[in-house]
Order: C-alpha cells, then sequence, then structure tokens
C-alpha cells in the first residue's frame, strides 16, 4: 500500500519537474496585459498537453501546463461519506484561505477536489525543487491529516456513547 | 450543558443567594431557560425566609392528547421533594402552571441547605420524570389491538417525538432522527455506529442494549409516514426491569429524555473540534510554505558567490563607491592625506581628489 502511494507521488514529482518549465510571457490578446494561459486557454499554441495521473479511480492528479503557468488539480480518495464530508471541509476551507499560500487557486477544476496554480512569478520568488517538495508533502499531509480526523471523531464518539451508556448502570 | 443537568444552575445560585442573604430582601427574577422552560422567583421584605416560585414548562404529551395543567400524580411528585420547606400554592401565579411556597426557615442545617435547594432546582426534572414514570406504568391501560402492544408517541418539546413500546419483559424506546444538514446525519451515523459497538460491548453489558436502523422498526408498523420519515434513521433502546428498578428509574427516564439533545450535542461540538483542528493545521501548511520561501532568501548569498557572471558578482557583493575605490585605488591615498604629520603650507585645497564620473552614466563626446 505504501508503496504505491510512493509511485504515484514519484511520478508526480518526475512530471512536475518536467512541466515546470515557465517564462515570463504578454498576453497576445490584449497589450499590457500578462495572464496565466493556461486559465485563459485562448491561444492553443501556448498549451502543452494535460497529464492525468491516476492511482486509482478515486484518486488521481491531472497537470495542465502552459508557457506561463502551471494548473495541478488533485482528487483525494474518500473511503466512506464521513472521509467524504471531512475531505470536502477541509479543502474547501484551505480554499477559501487561498491568499495565505499563493499558489492555492480558491475554486478547484470541476471533478477534483483542490487546485494550484503556479505561475511564472512563483517560480521565480521560489524555487522550483522547493514548490515541488510542497506539493507533494501537502498531498502527504491532506491524507493523513484525513486519516486523523477521522480516527479522532470516532474516538470521540466513543468516548461519549460509553459515558452516555454507563449513566444507566 | 444545562439541559443534561437535572437543577437548573441559574435558579440554584439565585435560591443559594436568597437563603445565604443577612436581612430579607425584596427580590424579582424571570428565568428562561432551553426547552421553553420559564421561573419566576419572588421575595418579599415582609415575609422573611419565604420565597415563592412559580414554574412553567411544556409537558410530555402523548400526542393524540394534550394534557393541561399537572395531573394529580406530577403533584404528588413535586410535594414529595421536600415536604416540610416546599407548599405548593392554589392558584398558580398567571401564566404559570405552578407556584411553590419555599420556607427557607424549616431547612434543617447548613449542610443540607445545598442539597435540598439542589432537589428544588431540579423541579422540572421531577415533573417530565413523573409524567414518563406514570406513563411507563399505565401501559397496561392502553390500547392493545390483536396481541399486540401500540407504541406510545411522546412528543418532547421542541417537537421532537419518540415512541414506547410495551413488551412482554421489556420496553422498547424508538427514537426517529433528524437533521437538516447532511453533514450532521453522516457525523451523528458515525455516533451511533459507536453507540451500538459499545453497547454491545463486555464494559457496558449491564447498559440497555440499542440498535440502529435505516428503516423504521417493525414495532412501529401503522403509524403515520410524516411522523416515521427521517434522514436520520432509528435509534432503539431496549429497557428491562433491571434498568427501572429503585434509583434507576430516575436516571434512566432522564437519560432518555435527554438522548436527542445529546445527540444534537454531540455533533455540534463534533464539528467545532473539527473547525479547531484545520485552523491549526491551516497554520503548519503555511509555516511550511514559508519556511520554502525563506529557505530561498538564505541561499541567494551562497549562490552568487559560486555562480553567474563576474560582473553581476561584483555588482551584487560591492556597492558602487567599493568598486570606485579599488579601481583608483584610494585608499591608501587617503591614509596619506589624513596623516598626523602636518606639513606647513600644504593645505587640503592643495590636494584635490580626481573628479570621478559615474561609469554607468554618458558622456557626450566632444566635437573636433
Amino acid at each position: 500500500m505504501a508503496s504505491s502511494v510512493r509511485l504515484y507521488l514519484s511520478c508526480i514529482r518526475n512530471t512536475l519537474e518536467a512541466a515546470m518549465c515557465l517564462q515570463n510571457f504578454p498576453c497576445q490578446e490584449v497589450e499590457r496585459h500578462n495572464k496565466p494561459e493556461v486559465e485563459m486557454k485562448t491561444s492553443p499554441e501556448l498549451l502543452l498537453n494535460s497529464v492525468v495521473i491516476c492511482r486509482n479511480e478515486a484518486e488521481k492528479c491531472l497537470i495542465e501546463t502552459s508557457i506561463n503557468s502551471l494548473r495541478i488539480s488533485l482528487k483525494v480518495k474518500q473511503a466512506d461519506e464521513l472521509e467524504n464530508i471531512l475531505t470536502k471541509k477541509f479543502l474547501r476551507f484551505l480554499s477559501m484561505r487561498a491568499e495565505a499560500f499563493q499558489v492555492l487557486r480558491r475554486k478547484p477544476v470541476q471533478g477534483y477536489d483542490i487546485s494550484f496554480l503556479i505561475t511564472n512569478y512563483h517560480c521565480e520568488e521560489m524555487q522550483k525543487h522547493k514548490l515541488i517538495d510542497f506539493i507533494v508533502q501537502f498531498m502527504e499531509d491532506i491524507d493523513k491529516e484525513i486519516s486523523e480526523l477521522k480516527l479522532s471523531m470516532n474516538t470521540r464518539g466513543r468516548l461519549v456513547a460509553t459515558e452516555f451508556l454507563k449513566q444507566f448502570i | 450543558m444545562a439541559c443534561f443537568e437535572r437543577a437548573s444552575p441559574a435558579l440554584k445560585q439565585i435560591l443559594l443567594q436568597l437563603y445565604r442573604a443577612d436581612k430579607p430582601v425584596a427580590v424579582e427574577h424571570h428565568l428562561h431557560e432551553f426547552g421553553s422552560l420559564q421561573y419566576h422567583i419572588q421575595s418579599y421584605v415582609s415575609e422573611a425566609h419565604h420565597v415563592y416560585l412559580s414554574i412553567s414548562t411544556p409537558i410530555l404529551s402523548t400526542g393524540s392528547s394534550i394534557l393541561s395543567g399537572f395531573p394529580h400524580y406530577t403533584i404528588e411528585t413535586v410535594k414529595g421533594i421536600c415536604h416540610e420547606v416546599v407548599q405548593i400554592v392554589e392558584p398558580a401565579k398567571t401564566g404559570y402552571q405552578l407556584t411553590l411556597k419555599l420556607d427557607f426557615s424549616k431547612i434543617p442545617r447548613k449542610k443540607d441547605a445545598v442539597k435540598i435547594i439542589t432537589d428544588i432546582s431540579s423541579v422540572q426534572a421531577v415533573i417530565l420524570s413523573s409524567q414518563l414514570r406514570e406513563l411507563l406504568k399505565n401501559v397496561n391501560d392502553q390500547e392493545i389491538s390483536q396481541g399486540t402492544y401500540k407504541p406510545i408517541k411522546l412528543v418532547y418539546p421542541p417537537n421532537e417525538p419518540f415512541y414506547v413500546v410495551k413488551q412482554p419483559a421489556k420496553l422498547t424506546v424508538v427514537f426517529p432522527i433528524r437533521f437538516k444538514e447532511h453533514s450532521d446525519i453522516v457525523i451523528a451515523k458515525a455516533f451511533f455506529q459507536e453507540l451500538v459497538d459499545v453497547g454491545n460491548s463486555g464494559a457496558c453489558a449491564r447498559a440497555p442494549p440499542c440498535y440502529w436502523s435505516p428503516i423504521p422498526p417493525p414495532e412501529l408498523r401503522g403509524e403515520s409516514m410524516k411522523d416515521l420519515s427521517t434522514n436520520g434513521g432509528f435509534v432503539l433502546f431496549e429497557i428491562y426491569a433491571r434498568h427501572i428498578e429503585g434509583k434507576k428509574l430516575d436516571k434512566t427516564v432522564w437519560n432518555l429524555l435527554n438522548f436527542n439533545a445529546l445527540v444534537k450535542y454531540h455533533v455540534k461540538c463534533t464539528k467545532g473540534f473539527v473547525q479547531r483542528r484545520m485552523r491549526s493545521r491551516l497554520q503548519s501548511l503555511v509555516e511550511a510554505l514559508q519556511q520554502h520561501t525563506t529557505g530561498m532568501e538564505e541561499e541567494d548569498h551562497n549562490i552568487a558567490k559560486v555562480k553567474g557572471h563576474r560582473r553581476m558578482k561584483k555588482l551584487i557583493k560591492f556597492t558602487r563607491g567599493a568598486i570606485l575605490m579599488k579601481r583608483w585605488n584610494l585608499r591608501n591615498r587617503i591614509k596619506r592625506f589624513r596623516s598626523r604629520i602636518r606639513i606647513r603650507g600644504f593645505q587640503r585645497r592643495w590636494l584635490k581628489l580626481p573628479s570621478f564620473t559615474s561609469v554607468m552614466s554618458y558622456h557626450k563626446l566632444e566635437k573636433f
């Protein structure tokens, strides 16, 4: 199980290292404007082929690249209803505070749980390999946090149930 | 949470203050508590040691018949709280269902005062418990059709009905669960799963067995669809004789009355817990990103030393003044100028520094 996660993450890391070659490119449509081309999608010659890396049906990663920007969308595994609502709540919580992360997108791409938007300016301010490390670490942390939240909720429920039933004894 | 305690904390505090007051004071309090419960406390200067307590509480109704006023067994139970201290005043104060006259002078000792006042403060729990107890006792008189026991529907405010089904050797209490939000339903279902697991475990073997079902149980066959349509399923408790004998009856009745409130409170606390965890995790993730960013700035200086064009390296490491000083070898000259040995006749104005032009500025060429 752990080995398949490692393979999945290393595949994403290698793809990001190849895809994260961004440079400044002003908008061809409007002068004096500089827009992330992966979001606008107005000029097909500026877009690269998007890559989907699937671990299984429930977990996948979409990497879309353009000349000056890169978009990474993640679908996190959700085994049951409880993990489903925890993932939704947590990722929505993070997305609403996207300005704290700089590279996080406020709204995920349709069909995915969370999205990152990395532009050439981010690559100038931060190191490329550090950014990739952060994204891979983020994916691991999300899985770990959801599992811990689920475990904590079940533990709390068990404690409350025990105390409630003890009152009958 | 106040509704889980039998004694009202606010009422208890006010009664204790009145009991401990050195001299009689004129006091009037109106208390409103969870579940449409109202208290009115009044004391007069002319009547020392006497306090009038009026209560208005929603009655546990059977759904089919609306009870107006308290039945006689409830009145008898209230009188039994502390018959020397508590007297029922007829008629009750306007707008209230019951008025009690408390005589603090009849409280035996100071040590017992807190216990007696606590018992008085739990009068609402006594009223509700007595009603449910009496309903359970009178189940034999209820309609029995075709050898089956008809479920008794009890409506506990605010409009949360539950059913009591009397069966041979046991009572089954069924709680239909309803929530407004989908996330609440999921959290509640996880809690019910843990409740069933703990109930079936050895630690709580003597507790009433509990079950959860997404569909109405067979005991509720024939009830109206409106009451049986839920989104959180049905929780069943099987109460046996050992759970209602002696002093356990009060605990069992109070726990059953507050089960719905407990579930809702647990869901609310769980959501608050999840929110706190998310905030702390957000903080740690932002710090991790900032560490990556600050790590870049610390390595900048080292990278400038190793890589880069020679002129760029110089521009990074040296200021313009330092570059000029080095180029014209001025350091030694300035040292000589500032020497303490002064030679008469040699003044500063004779020693002029050469004029420097900026390396970045433009020099207009002179015309030949």
